[in-house]
């Protein structure tokens, strides 16, 4: 069975605006990819249409069937991770085999704070 | 309540699929076959007409189909010219047109766009009425269907989460889609309680 990971450093996932993060992204595959992608993101959640915007992709040639490769991402300064009533907003990494629908999501938090931002006193994690 | 950790959030309504009742999907589509693939999927707001739509998408790309989605919505009620135009030039018997919201349509303009796309295999639509094609199958929700649909939305005793369901599906007069939205609003301010009240 194919799997796929993506691995930060010191297992970090609440980064500030501006920060690199570095990480390790690592597959097994049953069958050979002609490529896998890595893509920086963040989309909305919550009541209503959603949103989503990719801020940076990472693309990863001619992988072998188990391999694992190093990379490194400055987020930007903004939008800042954070959550209300109505919208949340999510930040997240995704590991994509193409072609294929085989992906691996991991979710992170950026913010100044290194906390989701809570838009609203009735807030609670 | 975080909107991310509301279970009526529209990521997961989404997830929601159509749910055929007394026919299979093999069943659906040897019946669309007999109609030569011209057909409406009929029902009132919030009866899954578009869900259906949407599912039976990837069915009719298995079977070779090259399937072309549109929509019509209540701000958007007419194609583009040019890309009407454009799309008209491509069609062969291999497409078939997905179009949800065909009710939006003028009688003349439904008539007119009927005819142009008379070039491609199969035209599905979605209607609130019929009459623009022969129906294919009415959607039609009961508060049964809405009872199952929260059973696996929220995780809480059936017992006491579906208390509420034949009133809320009375309120909402059988549009599970605004049910959901009542349901978001009411779990964001009291979750749990949404239900239990």
């Amino acid at each position: 069975m194919s799997a796929l990971k993506i691995l930060l450093r010191e297992d970090r996932t609440r980064f500030r605006p501006g920060e690199t993060m570095d990480g390790v992204a690592g597959w097994q595959l049953d069958q050979p990819a002609k490529s896998l992608e890595l893509r920086l993101f963040w989309f909305t959640k919550g009541k209503g249409t959603e949103d989503m915007q990719i801020v940076q992709t990472v693309r990863f040639e001619t992988p072998q069937n188990d391999e694992a490769r190093r990379f490194s991402l400055k987020l930007p300064d903004m939008p800042f991770s954070f959550s209300g009533q109505l919208v949340s907003l999510i930040w997240a990494l995704e590991l994509v085999v193409i072609p294929g629908d085989l992906m691996t999501r991991l979710e992170i938090v950026v913010s100044p704070t290194g906390e989701e931002i809570l838009l609203h006193s009735h807030a609670s994690a | 309540m975080r909107a991310r950790d509301n279970p009526f959030a529209t990521t997961r309504i989404h997830q929601i699929r159509y749910r055929l009742r007394g026919l299979n999907w093999d069943e659906l589509l040897q019946r669309l076959d007999k109609m030569n693939f011209r057909a409406a999927i009929v029902g009132p707001e919030g009866s899954g007409k578009t869900t259906l739509l949407e599912d039976l998408a990837p069915r009719l790309r298995e079977r070779d189909w090259a399937v072309i989605p549109l929509q019509l919505t209540r701000e958007s009620r007419q194609f583009d010219k040019a890309f009407l135009s454009d799309l008209l030039r491509t069609l062969t018997p291999r497409h078939v047109m997905l179009l949800d919201g065909a009710e939006q349509m003028g009688r003349l303009r439904w008539r007119w766009f009927r005819w142009s796309v008379r070039r491609a295999g199969g035209l599905i639509v979605t209607s609130h009425r019929s009459g623009l094609l022969p129906t294919l199958l009415r959607c039609k929700t009961d508060p049964e269907l809405l009872r199952q649909i929260l059973g696996e939305l929220v995780d809480l005793k059936a017992d006491a989460v579906f208390r509420r369901t034949e009133e809320l599906f009375a309120v909402h007069r059988g549009n599970l889609r605004d049910a959901f939205r009542a349901l978001y609003d009411e779990w964001a301010v009291r979750p749990e309680s949404a239900l239990l009240a």
